[in-house]
């Protein structure tokens, strides 16, 4: 239950700051006993998110989609890992990539940042492992949820964007999808956990 | 043994008579000088005479009858001796010769009497072939005889006594205290006699002593028993070692009251002082007290038996006080110990504790008997509860009318704190016995329960009852239907099923009436302003624990024997109970035809005051729903009769609409309830859907969902030749319906018409056929199943099932019939779920530790289903998935199993 904790506390130490802002005359009577924090629209907020994001690792539990999966780290159900295995028929066949999601406080309404973990030879992903898809940008809707993430990710793997690169050798190399699939085997590193 | 010299003097008689220097330190050599040649002669001459005479007196101790004159011969060389102050020498001699002559003449004599006896076989086995009225005989002869010659020695040293004592008074006045010296001399002569038997003591003369009291105390035994069955037959065996034993005695049985015989105390009395004036008194102690307590042994075992409905302590005092008691009473009042008053009438008087304080005169006999007594008594309570502690399993196996061994356990456990042995001894049998796979749950249950009644007799405070109870939960937490059994024992006992098992349900049921009963009692004392009252009573008659109580167990007051919250406690927690009591519940209600549900409403309110209302609310909701139908279905058909009066001549319904009676339930309170698509009959479907239309009139805006596959149909079958009713379930009445206009059926057909799958049709059609109804035939052709009706009870008959009980309720192949999903269903679909968390986790996380999942699930898995599960619940989860091969263990971490490719 950690992780809860840290929220309130974290959600706690907001609306300190807010109320600090708000009411600058109140601080000296209240600094003294800042470890009670009380329950306010903010903490709310975070606990829809919670809310929300347990329901996408249900339906995402459920859901069953082969291929990608995600699932919160142990202590904070606003940093998930995700899997993402490369679809058949691509060049990415047979290959696995971790990512890592996190939420912020104010998912859905802002997309989560989304990392490869896992090197990953894509136009469309640096040597950091940030991806520039549009959803994850500017086209990004509170419609979308995990699961929908991770599908498009899966599926910019087989359909990168070249006219947009970041990674500009892979984008010259996709054309000929012989080599790139070689490139792809011999930069591959299966992630070991 | 040492030969006896040590207890005499060193004395050297030859060479102080033939020299004039006697060898003794006491004499100073002056005395020695003055000595002339005349008093020497006189000396030697005093000398001879001393010798011969005290040789003649001592002969004379082969004539008992003569008592030994003293001759003036001998009390002149006394004088004479002691004159000359060899007095020492004097007593040496004479106690020597004495020695010499009892050596010789009397205690090898005893012993040998007791020759012929020397195989005698030990203790135990007492072989009847030993002649024991001539043993007695000459048991007590040898002690006569030896006891003759001790006296007449001891008038001898008597004599001697006297005549040191007149010389005394002529030579040395007052110098000596003579009466010491007297006691000195007699105590040496005991000492010597004692000496010189035990030097020579033959090995079976305590095996003698040991057979002789046993005889002895079987007999009174015997005349107690006498007594008490109206003195009938005595063993002939006996009586004549009875009389012979006790020579002139009348054996009349009317003489022989409570009291002992006078003349039989006195014949053992004098064996037993005979014994003692010959130095056995520890020796005889030892052998009457353990035949004593080898007699008692064999009384209790004898009592006890395997007959646990009468309480043998009583009869086992009564016992040692009319017989090892009274023996021993009587021994001492005839030997003398004690002032020997009034010793008779106690005798009479039953020897409790209390009628020894009420004579205080007699105090010094009563401490010894009262010692005897509680010793006695404390090895009897000992026995008897080693006796039932071996048994006690079987004492509680049959515990309502084993009570009274419980009772004598509980006292002798009093008295002996032997109760750690008692769990002990008690826990091993459990184990080897009950907590096997042989038992069933109920049955161990059953005992469970019984083991918490009879072991609160013996302990209130409910200590013992914890560790022995401790086993037994734990072994019924591995069982899978034991929340099933113990429910089931709740709530049987309430429905009056009429079936054999009623004796378990009913102690539960019975307890929880009792828990109302308390209850009602004690809102009736809260009613006074009783909170500081009750405090202070609760605090006036606090004990300690006792000390075997193991402090880490909370103390007393936590400790409530409570036997529902002990057997809740076999399941942890009571909203499993409650759970599967819902289901149970379920299942009895959605059965039901007629909306009689008082006996469960009386359960559930006394459930409710055990477990408290709030975790019984969804069972009351059910009930209530009960209740709610009965009162909507009669409205409903009241609108029913009423629109479709016009109509029902002109419709002509094969059917009329008022034979439906519907369970209407509020689906979100009950358990989930199982349910199979199928097509009712046509006709009925009307109906259903007539009735379900009528309820959406009445209750607006509600609507009716049939559950087909849930409730029962009371079928009548007619046939040519028979009727037969039936009660049975809607998919036994939807296929039975099918047949009505058409005869036969292929399988393949017949699963169409009701619209389920084959193989379920197969498996339901099974009851029809097992009834003689339907016969069950494989077309040659199509190799498919087809399925005739039968329309005589002849060709019934054939196919060879009991098709003769009218009206029977067979819920056909139960256990997969069962309307309302069972626990262990809902359990396995909530753990599907959490199949799918973990591998979801396990798949972005490689590798876990169990406890890294217990954590992660408790931590995400909130929504419906809540993960509550302990990690070892989830350990036997992951164990069952790594046997369907979908996980691995390496080390303590789990992982995917990797798939291949």
């Amino acid at each position: 239950m950690g992780s809860v904790n840290d929220n309130n506390n974290r959600a706690a130490a907001n609306q300190e700051g807010r109320y600090h802002q708000n009411t600058p005359a109140a601080v000296a009577v209240t600094a003294p006993s800042p470890k009670k924090p009380l329950p306010t629209a903010k903490t709310v907020d975070t606990q829809s998110v919670t809310k929300r994001l347990q329901s996408e690792l249900m339906a995402l539990m459920m859901g069953g989609d082969a291929g990608i999966s995600a699932f919160p780290q142990e202590d904070n159900i606003f940093c998930w890992k995700g899997t993402i295995v490369g679809s058949k028929d691509t060049v990415f066949e047979g290959t696995e990539y971790k990512l890592s999601l996190s939420f912020s406080n104010d998912y859905p309404f802002k997309p989560p940042n989304v990392k490869f973990e896992t090197g990953c030879f894509h136009p469309n992903v640096d040597v950091y492992g940030n991806i520039c898809l549009d959803i994850l940008q500017d086209k990004w809707s509170s419609a979308y949820d995990v699961k929908s993430i991770l599908l498009s990710i899966q599926s910019l793997l087989g359909e990168p964007n070249t006219s947009s690169p970041l990674n500009t050798q892979a984008a010259q190399l996709w054309s000929n999808q012989e080599e790139y699939r070689k490139m792809v085997e011999k930069l591959y590193k299966a992630p070991d956990a | 043994m040492p030969k006896t010299q040590t207890s005499f003097p060193s004395s050297l008689p030859q060479a102080t008579s033939s020299s004039s220097t006697p060898a003794s330190s006491v004499f100073n050599l002056e005395v020695l000088d003055s000595l002339t040649d005349s008093d020497i002669q006189r000396l030697l001459h005093a000398y001879s005479a001393f010798c011969s005479s005290t040789d003649s007196l001592l002969l004379l101790s082969g004539i008992p009858s003569a008592s030994p004159s003293p001759s003036l011969e001998f009390a002149d060389s006394v004088h004479v001796l002691c004159s000359h102050r060899l007095r020492s020498f004097v007593v040496d001699h004479f106690l020597r010769s004495l020695q010499d002559a009892f050596e010789g003449n009397c205690s090898s004599k005893f012993w040998r009497s007791f020759e012929a006896y020397r195989d005698f076989p030990p203790l135990e086995d007492r072989s009847p072939s030993i002649d024991e009225a001539s043993l007695e005989q000459l048991l007590c002869e040898a002690l006569d005889e030896i006891s003759a010659k001790k006296q007449h020695q001891e008038q001898c040293l008597s004599v001697l006594v006297s005549a040191l004592e007149s010389c005394d008074d002529q030579v040395l006045e007052g110098k000596h205290d003579f009466d010491t010296e007297s006691k000195l001399l007699f105590s040496k002569y005991q000492l010597m006699v004692h000496s010189v038997l035990l030097a020579s003591l033959p090995r079976h003369f305590y095996d003698i002593l040991h057979w002789y009291f046993k005889r002895r105390l079987e007999e009174i035994s015997a005349m107690m028993d006498d007594d008490c069955s109206g003195k009938d037959s005595m063993d002939l065996d006996e009586s004549a070692v009875f009389s012979l034993e006790s020579g002139d005695m009348d054996i009349d049985g009317e003489q022989r009251g409570k009291s002992l015989d006078g003349r039989w105390v006195t014949n053992i009395g004098k064996v037993v002082r005979d014994l003692r004036s010959l130095g056995f008194l520890s020796m005889t102690e030892d052998a009457y007290a353990s035949a004593i307590f080898m007699l008692l042994n064999a009384k209790v075992n004898e009592l006890a038996g395997d007959d646990f409905r009468c309480s043998i302590l009583g009869a086992i005092k009564r016992w040692i006080q009319a017989v090892p008691l009274q023996l021993l009473h009587s021994l001492h009042s005839y030997l003398g110990d004690t002032p020997s008053y009034d010793t008779t009438s106690n005798v009479k008087s039953p020897l409790s504790s209390k009628s020894f304080s009420c004579y205080p005169g007699d105090r010094p006999l009563s401490q010894g008997i009262i010692i005897w007594k509680l010793r006695l008594e404390y090895f009897a309570y000992e026995v008897v509860q080693d006796l039932r502690i071996d048994k006690l399993f079987e004492i509680i196996v049959d515990y309502p009318e084993s009570s009274p061994a419980i009772e004598d356990l509980k006292q002798c456990l009093e008295y002996t704190g032997q109760h750690s042995k008692l769990v002990q001894s008690f826990i091993s049998s459990l184990r080897y016995r009950l907590l096997t796979a042989g038992a069933s749950t109920n049955d161990i249950l059953h005992q469970y329960v019984s083991t918490i009644k009879a072991l609160r007799t013996i302990d209130r405070t409910g200590i013992f009852l914890e560790e022995v109870g401790e086993p037994i939960r734990e072994y019924l937490r591995g069982r899978k239907d034991t929340i099933k059994c113990i429910v089931t024992m709740l709530t049987d006992g309430a429905s009056g099923s009429a079936n054999g098992s009623v004796n378990a349900g009913d102690s539960l049921l019975e307890e929880l009436n009792r828990d109302e009963e308390g209850q009602e009692k004690a809102d009736l004392e809260d009613g006074f302003n009783s909170d500081d009252k009750q405090a202070w009573a609760s605090a006036m008659c606090w004990e300690p624990d006792p000390a075997e109580a193991d402090p880490l167990k909370g103390s007393r007051n936590q400790r409530k024997v409570d036997i529902l919250g002990m057997i809740v406690g076999i399941i942890g927690s009571k909203d499993q109970l409650v759970n599967e009591y819902r289901v149970i519940l379920a299942e009895k209600l959605l059965n039901k035809t007629d909306y009689d549900i008082d006996p469960d409403i009386r359960t559930l309110e006394l459930l409710k005051i055990h477990f408290g209302e709030g975790i019984m609310q969804k069972c009351e909701i059910m009930l209530n729903d009960l209740i709610d139908s009965k009162r909507t279905n009669s409205n409903i058909r009241a609108s029913m009769n009423k629109a479709s009066q016009p109509s029902v001549a002109l419709e002509n319904a094969e059917i009329s609409s008022d034979v439906v009676d519907a369970t209407i339930i509020s689906s979100n309170f009950w358990p989930p309830i199982q349910d199979e698509e199928f097509n009712v009959p046509e006709p009925v479907d009307r109906m259903l859907t007539e009735y379900a239309s009528r309820y959406t009139e009445v209750k607006t805006p509600r609507k009716l969902l049939w559950k087909k596959t849930v409730g029962t149909v009371k079928l009548e079958l007619q046939f040519n030749d028979r009727e037969i009713q039936l009660t049975v379930t809607p998919m036994q009445a939807a296929i039975i319906m099918q047949f009505q206009d058409q005869k036969s059926w292929s399988s393949k057909d017949l699963a169409t018409a009701i619209g389920v799958p084959v193989d379920v049709l197969d498996r339901r059609i099974n009851f029809w056929i097992s009834k003689g109804i339907l016969a069950e035939s494989v077309e040659p052709k199509s190799s498919e199943r087809a399925y005739t009706i039968l329309e005589a009870a002849a060709d019934a008959g054939t196919s060879g099932v009991n098709n003769d009980s009218g009206e029977e309720f067979v819920a056909g192949d139960e256990e997969e019939d069962g309307t309302v999903a069972s626990v262990e269903d809902q359990l396995r679909k909530e753990m599907t779920v959490y199949e799918k968390y973990i591998t979801g986790m396990l798949r972005n996380f490689g590798r876990m530790t169990l406890e890294r999942i217990h954590n992660t699930l408790k931590m995400f898995c909130i929504a419906d289903p809540i993960y509550d599960k302990s990690p070892h619940q989830l350990q036997l989860f992951l164990s069952g998935l790594i046997s369907e091969e979908k996980l691995e263990l390496t080390g303590e971490v789990y992982s995917l199993r990797k798939q291949d490719g």
